[in-house]
């Protein structure tokens, strides 16, 4: 074997961050620095931007009404009992279709883990949904579902005496969160699937030696396996539809009334509706604050769960 | 406790294929060991998995206790199964892994910690009972999947090659605390393995299969001493027995230019056949002086020396027909080196001979 006089390169990283010189880490870096410097422009500035906002009082309708008035946008926030109904339509709107979807998506996933003629073709259309753009999936609701007159919804229901019923506006909660389900189902099927086959057959064909029957493998055995994939599914719908709008947007307008507006939709309602700058800043800051906290221990959470807490066996 | 029955079971996986288990007889007496071994593909697991069911049996049938268990679920069969990749449960701990075969035959809490905590001091698992399995060495979770069939009392143990992932010194071992505790339980084994040394050293009794078919089925030593045919001979033993397509001569056969004499039976058996395959275990060879006469000893070139300590092995070229490789065991300490001639000759009382198309051992 020949021996070489120069250090062998992995050495010279693991110790060597003394060795590389201010300009020679800026000039590693510069290449980074314009999608930086964009981003900061692109994120940072309008935060900080929408922070000064929320300390004025201005309305847009009243020209020259701008005005500092220090946290009283905040005071109002928290006193706003609408902004109160919306923050809690939010968390049931999120959580509620999420976790649906979840079960749903188990269900289906459990359906498609196992061998039928057409299983390919079933499970292409089980994904559409998840396709279709959510402005679309949303007409695709409001019309061509849920329409009172002309919906399959009440057609298919019209024998058990249902016709006629105003679903949007009577259940407009539960008609934007049965369109987000929808949606959202074949995602949670998908993530639940791939968790569904990553599960050692070996275990299994243990767990029926041992003497358990579907069941209580399901439960002693597969159920633990997919918690960490139905957490995943749960932190990341749960981001998704957080700061859903479209939906809402397109199906009911928020109403009657803020029946069915979640903390986006009311927020730009505020902005671009009532031209309330200030106090629609206001909101924004004190929703960015919330969900930063609860993406913290979202994250936590989901950074727990793959530190292969169980990982082989 | 039971005995345990293949009857010309089969199972075909493709239909119009091969089977990969042809035709399988086989009986396991009651608390017996017995080892399923044969090169990889030879349908071992496959046949584990049969009587596990695991694999559906596509003809014949398998016994259990004189039970046919044809249509009989897993869960049903009253077995234990130590799989090869140990398939423990990695969301229970140690403990729960061992009790689930009792819970899940719905024995009552208190029962079920008792059996688990006496098997566990069998297995010297007593301090790792709140561990998950991914907290534990290889050979620790192979104990656990030990402890999770034993804790059952079943009637049948089954072994898919369940040392294959430990090392060489503690496959050792643990090869005979197995047999060890199999002896002590008396609980009928089926125990798969491609491992010869450990087939032989653990099986009351050994069944060599090759392409889905059984070979032989017999004690260690018959199958040492009187494999049924050349693929068993070549099979069992390490270095595997010297096996020469040789043609015949008046007396016996011509090897490397000299006569062998074959005994009595053995000439008698081979009849009329021109050739015959002959087969000498390594350590059935005499080394004799290079200066013997040479009518009567067999020269060759050593190739490669392997020594073991106790023993050695040359791996040498006949100098006459350089094609014909052989293996002689020598002595622990032996002075040739590569190329240095050697003398060999035959033990003539322990030679095989098998029919050169057939395989078939003759007399
Ligand atoms: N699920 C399967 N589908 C089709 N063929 C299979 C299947 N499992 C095994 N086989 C075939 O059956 C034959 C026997 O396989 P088996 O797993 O029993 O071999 P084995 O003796 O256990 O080998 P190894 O020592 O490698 O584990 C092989 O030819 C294999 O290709
Ligand atoms: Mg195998």
């Amino acid at each position: 074997m020949t021996t070489t006089l120069e250090r062998p390169a992995p050495d010279k990283q693991a110790g060597g961050a003394p060795m590389i010189d201010r300009a020679e880490g800026w000039r590693r870096r510069a290449p980074l620095l314009p999608a930086l410097i964009f981003t900061i422009i692109v994120t940072q500035i309008p935060f900080l931007l929408t922070i000064f906002y929320s300390l004025q009082s201005w309305n847009l309708v009243r020209p020259g009404s701008q005005s500092f008035v220090w946290f009283q946008n905040y005071a109002d926030v928290f006193t706003d009992s609408q902004f109160r109904q919306v923050a809690l339509n939010t968390v049931v709107m999120t959580l509620g279709s999420v976790l649906i979807a979840v079960a749903l998506g188990l269900v289906l996933a459990l359906l498609l883990n196992r061998q039928f003629f057409g299983r390919g073709v079933v499970r292409t259309l089980l994904i559409t949904p998840f396709l279709i753009t959510p402005v679309a999936a949303a007409l695709l609701w409001r019309t061509v579902l849920l329409d009172p007159t002309l919906g399959l919804v009440n057609f298919v229901l019209s024998p058990f005496g249902a016709s006629g019923t105003e679903w949007i506006s009577e259940f407009p909660l539960a008609s934007v969160m049965a369109a987000l389900v929808w949606q959202w189902t074949p995602f949670m099927m998908l993530l639940l699937l791939a968790g569904l086959q990553s599960q050692p057959t070996d275990q299994l064909e243990a767990a029926r030696v041992d003497g358990a029957n579907s069941w209580s493998i399901f439960r002693e055995l597969t159920l633990p396996h997919l918690r960490r994939f139905i957490e995943l599914g749960v932190v990341l719908g749960t981001i998704y539809l957080v700061n859903t709008f479209d939906t809402v947007y397109m199906m009911t307008q928020g109403g009657p009334g803020v029946a069915s507006a979640n903390l986006p939709f009311y927020i730009y309602q505020r902005a671009f509706l009532g031209f309330d700058i200030g106090q629609s800043a206001a909101m924004g800051v004190v929703v960015v604050i919330l969900t930063l906290i609860a993406a913290t221990f979202a994250l936590r959470l989901l950074f727990r769960t793959f530190s292969g807490e169980e990982e082989a066996a | 406790m039971a005995e345990v029955v293949f009857d010309q079971a089969s199972r075909i996986y493709t239909p119009g294929a091969k089977p990969a288990v042809d035709s399988l007889d086989l009986t396991v007496a009651d608390g017996e060991l017995v080892v399923l071994v044969g090169p990889s593909g030879s349908g071992k697991s496959t046949a584990l998995r049969m009587l596990a069911g695991l694999e559906p049996i596509d003809a014949g049938s398998v016994r259990i206790d004189g039970r046919d268990v044809v249509d009989v679920p897993s869960k049903d069969r009253d077995i234990a199964m130590v799989f090869q990749n140990y398939a423990l449960y990695p969301s229970k701990t140690v403990a729960e892994n061992m009790a689930f075969p009792l819970k899940m035959r719905g024995m009552d809490k208190e029962e079920r910690g008792r059996r688990v905590r006496q098997a566990a001091e069998m297995l010297g698992l007593t301090d790792f009972l709140d561990r998950k399995p991914k907290a534990m060495s290889g050979g620790q979770r192979q104990r656990v999947a030990m402890g999770r069939a034993i804790v059952r009392e079943p009637q049948v143990f089954l072994m898919d090659e369940p040392l294959s992932n430990l090392d060489a010194k503690m496959r050792v071992q643990t090869r005979a605390q197995i047999a060890e505790l199999q002896n002590r339980l008396a609980v009928s084994t089926v125990y798969v393995t491609h491992d010869q040394v450990e087939a032989m050293t653990m099986g009351d009794r050994v069944a060599v299969l090759a392409d889905g078919k059984l070979q032989q089925y017999a004690t260690p030593p018959e199958l040492y001493d009187r494999p049924t045919n050349a693929f068993v001979a070549g099979f069992i033993g390490s270095p595997a027995m010297n096996l020469l397509d040789l043609p015949r001569s008046s007396t016996g056969v011509t090897l490397g230019g000299v006569e062998v004499p074959l005994p009595r039976e053995i000439s008698d058996a081979a009849g009329s056949r021109d050739r015959i395959t002959v087969g000498i275990r390594p350590e059935d060879w005499v080394l004799e002086s290079t200066d013997a006469d040479a009518g009567s000893v067999i020269k060759a070139v050593v190739d490669v020396v392997e020594e073991l300590g106790s023993e050695s092995y040359l791996y040498a070229h006949l100098a006459e027909d350089t094609s014909t490789s052989i293996v002689v065991r020598g002595p622990g300490r032996v002075k040739v080196r590569f190329g240095d001639p050697i003398a060999v000759r035959p033990n003539p009382e322990a030679l095989h001979v098998f029919d050169v198309e057939t395989g078939q051992r003759l007399p």
